[in-house]
Protein backbone atom coordinates (compact mmCIF):
# COMPACT_ATOMS: atom_id res chain seq x y z
CA UNK A 1 0.00 0.00 0.00
CA UNK A 2 1.42 3.41 -1.02
CA UNK A 3 0.22 5.20 2.08
CA UNK A 4 2.08 2.69 4.18
CA UNK A 5 5.32 3.48 2.35
CA UNK A 6 4.83 7.22 2.79
CA UNK A 7 4.08 6.74 6.46
CA UNK A 8 7.18 4.69 6.99
CA UNK A 9 9.29 7.24 5.16
CA UNK A 10 7.94 10.04 7.35
CA UNK A 11 8.53 8.02 10.50
CA UNK A 12 12.04 7.10 9.45
CA UNK A 13 12.98 10.70 8.65
CA UNK A 14 11.59 11.78 12.01
CA UNK A 15 13.73 9.21 13.74
CA UNK A 16 16.86 10.31 11.91
CA UNK A 17 16.23 13.91 12.86
CA UNK A 18 15.68 12.97 16.48
CA UNK A 19 18.85 10.93 16.58
CA UNK A 20 21.01 13.48 14.84
CA UNK A 21 20.37 16.49 17.01
CA UNK A 22 21.90 17.25 20.42
CA UNK A 23 19.77 16.39 23.39
CA UNK A 24 19.17 19.91 24.58
CA UNK A 25 17.76 21.17 21.31
CA UNK A 26 14.34 20.71 19.81
CA UNK A 27 14.26 18.96 16.46
CA UNK A 28 13.03 22.21 14.96
CA UNK A 29 12.93 25.53 16.80
CA UNK A 30 9.57 26.29 18.42
CA UNK A 31 8.09 22.98 17.41
CA UNK A 32 7.12 19.69 18.95
CA UNK A 33 6.91 16.21 17.43
CA UNK A 34 4.85 13.35 18.84
CA UNK A 35 5.03 9.68 17.98
CA UNK A 36 2.28 7.73 19.69
CA UNK A 37 0.93 4.27 19.98
CA UNK A 38 -2.82 4.48 19.64
CA UNK A 39 -5.64 2.34 20.93
CA UNK A 40 -9.05 2.98 19.40
CA UNK A 41 -12.55 1.89 20.39
CA UNK A 42 -15.26 2.15 17.70
CA UNK A 43 -18.55 3.70 18.80
CA UNK A 44 -21.90 2.76 17.30
CA UNK A 45 -20.31 0.66 14.58
CA UNK A 46 -21.28 -2.94 14.07
CA UNK A 47 -18.87 -3.57 11.20
CA UNK A 48 -15.68 -3.92 13.22
CA UNK A 49 -16.51 -3.10 16.81
CA UNK A 50 -13.59 -4.53 18.75
CA UNK A 51 -11.16 -2.21 20.52
CA UNK A 52 -7.75 -2.42 18.98
CA UNK A 53 -4.21 -1.33 19.67
CA UNK A 54 -3.24 -1.56 16.01
CA UNK A 55 -2.73 2.15 15.58
CA UNK A 56 -0.14 4.90 15.57
CA UNK A 57 -0.24 8.68 15.52
CA UNK A 58 2.38 11.08 14.18
CA UNK A 59 2.06 14.79 14.56
CA UNK A 60 4.01 17.97 14.78
CA UNK A 61 3.17 21.53 15.78
CA UNK A 62 4.68 24.97 15.56
CA UNK A 63 4.31 27.38 18.47
CA UNK A 64 2.60 30.32 16.78
CA UNK A 65 2.25 31.81 20.26
CA UNK A 66 3.73 30.54 23.56
CA UNK A 67 0.48 28.64 24.12
CA UNK A 68 -0.89 27.79 20.68
CA UNK A 69 0.55 25.23 18.26
CA UNK A 70 -0.50 24.35 14.74
CA UNK A 71 0.88 21.58 12.57
CA UNK A 72 0.27 18.44 10.50
CA UNK A 73 -0.77 15.01 11.70
CA UNK A 74 -1.31 11.54 10.28
CA UNK A 75 -2.52 8.46 12.11
CA UNK A 76 -3.86 5.04 11.37
CA UNK A 77 -5.96 2.44 13.11
CA UNK A 78 -7.28 -1.03 12.33
CA UNK A 79 -10.23 -2.56 14.14
CA UNK A 80 -11.30 -6.16 13.65
CA UNK A 81 -14.32 -8.32 14.32
CA UNK A 82 -15.05 -12.01 13.85
CA UNK A 83 -18.45 -12.94 12.44
CA UNK A 84 -19.80 -16.42 12.98
CA UNK A 85 -21.31 -18.33 10.10
CA UNK A 86 -24.47 -16.73 8.81
CA UNK A 87 -26.48 -16.59 5.60
CA UNK A 88 -26.40 -13.28 3.76
CA UNK A 89 -29.03 -12.34 1.19
CA UNK A 90 -27.00 -10.65 -1.55
CA UNK A 91 -30.04 -9.79 -3.65
CA UNK A 92 -31.27 -11.04 -7.03
CA UNK A 93 -31.54 -14.55 -5.66
CA UNK A 94 -27.93 -14.80 -4.54
CA UNK A 95 -27.08 -15.93 -1.02
CA UNK A 96 -23.85 -16.57 0.81
CA UNK A 97 -23.38 -18.67 3.93
CA UNK A 98 -19.99 -18.17 5.53
CA UNK A 99 -18.07 -17.00 8.55
CA UNK A 100 -16.09 -13.80 8.20
CA UNK A 101 -13.45 -11.49 9.61
CA UNK A 102 -14.14 -7.79 9.29
CA UNK A 103 -11.43 -5.15 9.27
CA UNK A 104 -11.89 -1.40 9.36
CA UNK A 105 -8.73 0.53 8.53
CA UNK A 106 -8.69 4.28 9.07
CA UNK A 107 -6.01 6.71 7.94
CA UNK A 108 -6.87 10.29 8.87
CA UNK A 109 -4.48 13.17 8.16
CA UNK A 110 -4.67 16.93 8.18
CA UNK A 111 -4.02 19.83 10.55
CA UNK A 112 -3.89 19.75 14.32
CA UNK A 113 -4.12 22.71 16.66
CA UNK A 114 -3.53 22.85 20.39
CA UNK A 115 -3.84 25.22 23.28
CA UNK A 116 -1.10 24.41 25.80
CA UNK A 117 -0.85 25.31 29.47
CA UNK A 118 2.16 25.36 31.79
CA UNK A 119 4.66 25.12 28.94
CA UNK A 120 7.63 25.56 31.29
CA UNK A 121 6.68 22.80 33.70
CA UNK A 122 7.16 19.03 33.77
CA UNK A 123 3.46 18.37 33.10
CA UNK A 124 2.15 20.39 30.19
CA UNK A 125 -1.57 19.79 29.59
CA UNK A 126 -3.32 20.81 26.43
CA UNK A 127 -6.60 20.68 24.54
CA UNK A 128 -6.52 20.20 20.80
CA UNK A 129 -8.50 19.65 17.66
CA UNK A 130 -7.59 17.70 14.54
CA UNK A 131 -9.27 18.47 11.23
CA UNK A 132 -8.64 16.83 7.90
CA UNK A 133 -9.49 14.00 5.54
CA UNK A 134 -9.94 10.34 6.39
CA UNK A 135 -9.25 7.39 4.14
CA UNK A 136 -11.03 4.27 5.37
CA UNK A 137 -11.05 0.74 4.02
CA UNK A 138 -13.77 -1.71 5.03
CA UNK A 139 -12.88 -5.32 4.37
CA UNK A 140 -14.63 -8.62 4.76
CA UNK A 141 -12.42 -11.69 4.72
CA UNK A 142 -14.13 -15.00 4.04
CA UNK A 143 -13.04 -18.29 2.50
CA UNK A 144 -10.07 -17.23 0.34
CA UNK A 145 -11.67 -13.92 -0.56
CA UNK A 146 -11.12 -10.37 0.66
CA UNK A 147 -13.97 -8.09 -0.39
CA UNK A 148 -13.46 -4.43 0.42
CA UNK A 149 -14.46 -0.88 -0.32
CA UNK A 150 -12.38 2.28 -0.11
CA UNK A 151 -13.91 5.49 1.18
CA UNK A 152 -12.96 9.09 1.87
CA UNK A 153 -14.51 11.45 4.37
CA UNK A 154 -14.09 14.57 6.45
CA UNK A 155 -12.35 14.06 9.78
CA UNK A 156 -12.75 15.89 13.10
CA UNK A 157 -11.14 14.89 16.37
CA UNK A 158 -11.04 16.78 19.68
CA UNK A 159 -8.33 15.69 22.07
CA UNK A 160 -7.05 16.40 25.56
CA UNK A 161 -3.68 15.30 26.82
CA UNK A 162 -0.53 16.06 28.66
CA UNK A 163 3.08 16.16 27.59
CA UNK A 164 5.48 15.13 30.32
CA UNK A 165 9.02 16.43 30.16
CA UNK A 166 11.20 15.20 33.04
CA UNK A 167 13.56 18.03 32.20
CA UNK A 168 11.62 20.75 30.38
CA UNK A 169 14.76 22.40 29.07
CA UNK A 170 15.57 19.26 27.05
CA UNK A 171 12.07 18.92 25.63
CA UNK A 172 12.26 15.18 25.36
CA UNK A 173 9.53 13.34 27.18
CA UNK A 174 6.29 11.42 27.10
CA UNK A 175 2.85 12.10 25.81
CA UNK A 176 -0.56 10.81 26.90
CA UNK A 177 -3.87 11.79 25.33
CA UNK A 178 -7.55 10.94 25.17
CA UNK A 179 -9.35 11.55 21.90
CA UNK A 180 -12.67 11.26 20.18
CA UNK A 181 -12.89 11.17 16.39
CA UNK A 182 -15.66 11.52 13.86
CA UNK A 183 -15.33 10.85 10.15
CA UNK A 184 -18.00 11.09 7.48
CA UNK A 185 -16.88 7.98 5.60
CA UNK A 186 -19.67 5.78 4.30
CA UNK A 187 -19.51 2.54 2.36
CA UNK A 188 -20.98 -0.89 1.79
CA UNK A 189 -19.42 -4.35 1.86
CA UNK A 190 -21.60 -7.37 1.15
CA UNK A 191 -24.78 -6.59 3.12
CA UNK A 192 -23.04 -4.34 5.64
CA UNK A 193 -23.17 -0.57 5.58
CA UNK A 194 -21.00 1.92 7.42
CA UNK A 195 -22.31 5.46 7.80
CA UNK A 196 -19.86 7.71 9.62
CA UNK A 197 -17.06 6.41 11.80
CA UNK A 198 -16.83 7.32 15.48
CA UNK A 199 -14.04 6.33 17.82
CA UNK A 200 -12.58 7.18 21.12
CA UNK A 201 -9.22 6.10 22.36
CA UNK A 202 -5.94 6.83 24.00
CA UNK A 203 -2.52 7.72 22.68
CA UNK A 204 0.71 7.08 24.52
CA UNK A 205 4.08 7.94 23.12
CA UNK A 206 7.08 10.19 23.10
CA UNK A 207 7.31 13.91 22.54
CA UNK A 208 10.29 15.98 21.54
CA UNK B 1 15.43 8.47 32.41
CA UNK B 2 17.90 10.24 30.18
CA UNK B 3 17.78 11.53 26.65
CA UNK B 4 19.44 8.41 25.29
CA UNK B 5 16.77 6.18 26.76
CA UNK B 6 14.05 8.36 25.34
CA UNK B 7 15.62 8.01 21.93
CA UNK B 8 15.50 4.25 22.31
CA UNK B 9 11.79 4.48 23.05
CA UNK B 10 11.30 6.66 20.00
CA UNK B 11 13.14 4.10 17.94
CA UNK B 12 10.94 1.32 19.26
CA UNK B 13 7.79 3.24 18.42
CA UNK B 14 8.98 3.96 14.92
CA UNK B 15 9.88 0.29 14.50
CA UNK B 16 6.36 -0.61 15.60
CA UNK B 17 4.99 1.79 13.01
CA UNK B 18 6.99 0.05 10.32
CA UNK B 19 5.40 -3.30 10.93
CA UNK B 20 1.86 -2.43 11.92
CA UNK B 21 0.40 0.12 9.54
CA UNK B 22 -2.50 -1.98 8.33
CA UNK B 23 -3.36 -5.06 10.31
CA UNK B 24 -4.77 -7.97 8.34
CA UNK B 25 -6.77 -10.37 10.47
CA UNK B 26 -5.69 -13.95 10.86
CA UNK B 27 -7.70 -15.98 8.37
CA UNK B 28 -6.59 -19.42 9.49
CA UNK B 29 -9.74 -20.05 11.49
CA UNK B 30 -11.92 -19.14 8.52
CA UNK B 31 -11.07 -22.56 7.13
CA UNK B 32 -12.69 -24.27 10.10
CA UNK B 33 -16.04 -23.84 8.44
CA UNK B 34 -17.51 -24.32 4.99
CA UNK B 35 -18.92 -21.73 2.60
CA UNK B 36 -22.06 -22.00 0.50
CA UNK B 37 -22.78 -19.57 -2.30
CA UNK B 38 -25.89 -19.83 -4.45
CA UNK B 39 -27.11 -17.70 -7.32
CA UNK B 40 -29.88 -17.98 -9.86
CA UNK B 41 -31.36 -16.49 -12.98
CA UNK B 42 -34.08 -14.18 -11.69
CA UNK B 43 -35.85 -14.51 -15.03
CA UNK B 44 -36.48 -18.23 -14.59
CA UNK B 45 -39.79 -19.48 -13.20
CA UNK B 46 -38.56 -22.35 -11.06
CA UNK B 47 -42.11 -23.36 -10.16
CA UNK B 48 -42.68 -24.27 -13.80
CA UNK B 49 -40.04 -26.99 -13.68
CA UNK B 50 -41.39 -30.52 -13.42
CA UNK B 51 -38.59 -32.97 -14.04
CA UNK B 52 -34.84 -33.07 -13.65
CA UNK B 53 -32.05 -35.33 -14.76
CA UNK B 54 -29.25 -36.10 -12.33
CA UNK B 55 -26.17 -38.08 -13.45
CA UNK B 56 -25.00 -40.89 -11.17
CA UNK B 57 -21.47 -39.58 -10.80
CA UNK B 58 -19.54 -36.44 -9.94
CA UNK B 59 -17.04 -35.02 -12.35
CA UNK B 60 -13.61 -34.51 -10.81
CA UNK B 61 -11.52 -31.50 -11.75
CA UNK B 62 -7.92 -32.29 -11.02
CA UNK B 63 -4.70 -32.52 -12.91
CA UNK B 64 -5.58 -35.56 -14.95
CA UNK B 65 -5.43 -35.32 -18.71
CA UNK B 66 -8.59 -37.34 -19.09
CA UNK B 67 -12.10 -37.10 -17.78
CA UNK B 68 -12.47 -38.44 -14.24
CA UNK B 69 -15.67 -39.29 -12.45
CA UNK B 70 -16.22 -39.86 -8.77
CA UNK B 71 -18.59 -42.81 -8.31
CA UNK B 72 -17.92 -44.42 -4.93
CA UNK B 73 -20.26 -44.55 -1.94
CA UNK B 74 -19.32 -41.07 -0.81
CA UNK B 75 -20.16 -39.66 -4.23
CA UNK B 76 -23.47 -41.48 -4.24
CA UNK B 77 -24.27 -40.10 -0.78
CA UNK B 78 -23.69 -36.56 -2.06
CA UNK B 79 -25.83 -37.23 -5.13
CA UNK B 80 -28.57 -38.59 -2.84
CA UNK B 81 -28.56 -35.35 -0.88
CA UNK B 82 -28.99 -33.38 -4.11
CA UNK B 83 -31.81 -35.69 -5.14
CA UNK B 84 -33.51 -35.26 -1.76
CA UNK B 85 -33.21 -31.50 -2.06
CA UNK B 86 -34.81 -31.51 -5.50
CA UNK B 87 -37.52 -33.96 -4.52
CA UNK B 88 -38.36 -31.97 -1.39
CA UNK B 89 -38.67 -28.91 -3.62
CA UNK B 90 -41.37 -30.76 -5.54
CA UNK B 91 -39.42 -31.78 -8.63
CA UNK B 92 -39.38 -35.28 -10.11
CA UNK B 93 -36.25 -37.12 -11.12
CA UNK B 94 -36.33 -38.77 -14.50
CA UNK B 95 -33.97 -41.20 -16.17
CA UNK B 96 -34.68 -39.73 -19.57
CA UNK B 97 -32.27 -36.92 -20.21
CA UNK B 98 -34.10 -35.78 -23.32
CA UNK B 99 -37.41 -35.37 -21.53
CA UNK B 100 -36.11 -33.54 -18.43
CA UNK B 101 -36.79 -29.85 -17.99
CA UNK B 102 -33.48 -29.26 -16.25
CA UNK B 103 -30.24 -31.10 -15.69
CA UNK B 104 -27.98 -31.05 -12.67
CA UNK B 105 -24.24 -31.46 -12.99
CA UNK B 106 -21.99 -31.95 -10.00
CA UNK B 107 -18.29 -31.19 -10.12
CA UNK B 108 -15.68 -31.57 -7.42
CA UNK B 109 -12.59 -29.40 -7.67
CA UNK B 110 -9.70 -31.49 -6.42
CA UNK B 111 -6.58 -29.68 -7.54
CA UNK B 112 -7.42 -26.55 -9.43
CA UNK B 113 -7.81 -22.89 -8.53
CA UNK B 114 -9.70 -20.46 -10.70
CA UNK B 115 -11.41 -17.17 -10.33
CA UNK B 116 -14.73 -16.78 -12.06
CA UNK B 117 -16.18 -13.42 -13.00
CA UNK B 118 -19.20 -12.46 -14.99
CA UNK B 119 -16.99 -11.07 -17.72
CA UNK B 120 -15.05 -14.31 -17.88
CA UNK B 121 -17.49 -17.01 -16.90
CA UNK B 122 -16.13 -19.79 -19.09
CA UNK B 123 -13.48 -20.98 -16.68
CA UNK B 124 -13.84 -24.52 -17.95
CA UNK B 125 -12.16 -23.40 -21.15
CA UNK B 126 -8.97 -23.94 -19.22
CA UNK B 127 -10.04 -27.39 -18.17
CA UNK B 128 -10.54 -29.64 -21.19
CA UNK B 129 -12.64 -32.28 -19.52
CA UNK B 130 -15.40 -30.31 -17.84
CA UNK B 131 -19.06 -31.17 -18.44
CA UNK B 132 -19.30 -30.67 -22.17
CA UNK B 133 -22.38 -28.84 -23.45
CA UNK B 134 -22.79 -31.77 -25.81
CA UNK B 135 -23.52 -33.99 -22.83
CA UNK B 136 -26.90 -32.28 -22.59
CA UNK B 137 -27.67 -31.62 -26.25
CA UNK B 138 -26.69 -29.64 -29.28
CA UNK B 139 -25.63 -26.41 -27.61
CA UNK B 140 -22.72 -24.28 -28.71
CA UNK B 141 -21.46 -23.51 -25.23
CA UNK B 142 -22.45 -22.25 -21.82
CA UNK B 143 -24.12 -19.14 -20.58
CA UNK B 144 -24.78 -17.55 -17.19
CA UNK B 145 -27.75 -15.20 -17.55
CA UNK B 146 -26.83 -13.53 -14.24
CA UNK B 147 -23.79 -12.09 -12.50
CA UNK B 148 -21.28 -14.55 -11.14
CA UNK B 149 -18.28 -13.58 -9.05
CA UNK B 150 -16.48 -16.11 -6.95
CA UNK B 151 -13.38 -18.20 -6.70
CA UNK B 152 -12.86 -21.91 -7.00
CA UNK B 153 -10.14 -23.68 -5.11
CA UNK B 154 -9.23 -27.22 -4.32
CA UNK B 155 -11.84 -28.79 -2.07
CA UNK B 156 -14.93 -27.29 -3.68
CA UNK B 157 -18.17 -28.77 -4.95
CA UNK B 158 -20.20 -27.17 -7.71
CA UNK B 159 -23.81 -27.99 -8.34
CA UNK B 160 -25.20 -26.40 -11.48
CA UNK B 161 -28.69 -26.54 -12.92
CA UNK B 162 -28.95 -26.18 -16.67
CA UNK B 163 -32.13 -25.40 -18.58
CA UNK B 164 -32.68 -28.25 -21.01
CA UNK B 165 -35.82 -26.59 -22.37
CA UNK B 166 -33.72 -23.77 -23.78
CA UNK B 167 -33.55 -23.25 -27.51
CA UNK B 168 -30.77 -25.36 -29.07
CA UNK B 169 -31.06 -24.15 -32.60
CA UNK B 170 -28.65 -21.76 -34.22
CA UNK B 171 -25.65 -22.40 -31.99
CA UNK B 172 -27.43 -21.19 -28.85
CA UNK B 173 -25.68 -21.49 -25.52
CA UNK B 174 -26.98 -23.67 -22.73
CA UNK B 175 -28.10 -21.43 -19.83
CA UNK B 176 -27.08 -22.24 -16.26
CA UNK B 177 -30.11 -21.10 -14.29
CA UNK B 178 -28.97 -21.99 -10.77
CA UNK B 179 -25.61 -22.74 -9.31
CA UNK B 180 -24.24 -23.61 -5.94
CA UNK B 181 -20.64 -23.39 -4.87
CA UNK B 182 -19.56 -25.11 -1.67
CA UNK B 183 -16.03 -24.48 -0.43
CA UNK B 184 -13.90 -25.58 2.48
CA UNK B 185 -14.14 -29.32 1.85
CA UNK B 186 -10.46 -30.17 1.89
CA UNK B 187 -9.51 -30.89 5.48
CA UNK B 188 -7.20 -33.82 6.30
CA UNK B 189 -10.23 -35.67 7.67
CA UNK B 190 -12.14 -37.38 4.84
CA UNK B 191 -15.13 -38.06 7.08
CA UNK B 192 -15.34 -34.41 8.04
CA UNK B 193 -15.08 -33.42 4.38
CA UNK B 194 -18.03 -35.64 3.53
CA UNK B 195 -20.04 -34.33 6.48
CA UNK B 196 -19.34 -30.74 5.42
CA UNK B 197 -20.26 -31.54 1.84
CA UNK B 198 -23.58 -33.05 2.85
CA UNK B 199 -24.36 -30.10 5.14
CA UNK B 200 -23.27 -27.70 2.42
CA UNK B 201 -25.57 -29.23 -0.20
CA UNK B 202 -28.47 -29.18 2.26
CA UNK B 203 -27.71 -25.55 3.05
CA UNK B 204 -27.65 -24.73 -0.67
CA UNK B 205 -31.29 -25.80 -0.94
CA UNK B 206 -32.24 -24.08 2.32
CA UNK B 207 -30.93 -20.73 1.07
CA UNK B 208 -32.59 -21.16 -2.34
CA UNK B 209 -36.28 -21.07 -1.40
CA UNK B 210 -37.25 -20.19 -4.98
CA UNK B 211 -36.46 -23.83 -5.88
CA UNK B 212 -40.02 -24.82 -5.17
CA UNK B 213 -42.62 -26.48 -7.32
Amino acid sequence: MKTSKYLKTIAFCTLLLAAALPGKAQVFPNTYINIDWQMGVPLGDDFADKASGWGMNFESGYFVTPAITVGPFISYQTNLQSIDRQTLDLGDGSSLTTNQKHALFQLPFGVTGRYNWLTDSVFQPYAGLKVGACYAEMSSYYYIVRQYTETWGFYLSPEVGVSIFPRPDYRLGFHVALYYSYATNSGDVLVYSVNNINNFGIRVGVSF
Amino acid sequence: MNVKQLRYIAFALVAAAFCSCQKDPSTSDLHRDYLVYTACDSGTDFSAIDTYFLPDSILVIGNSNRTEYWKDEDALQIIDVVENGMNNAGYTRTDEKTSANVGLQLSYVRKATYFVGYDNPCWWWYYPYYWAPGYWGDWAGWHYPYSVYYAYTAGSLLVEMVNLDADQTGNKKLPVIWDSFIGGLLTPDAELNLQRTVEGVEQAFVQSPYLNK
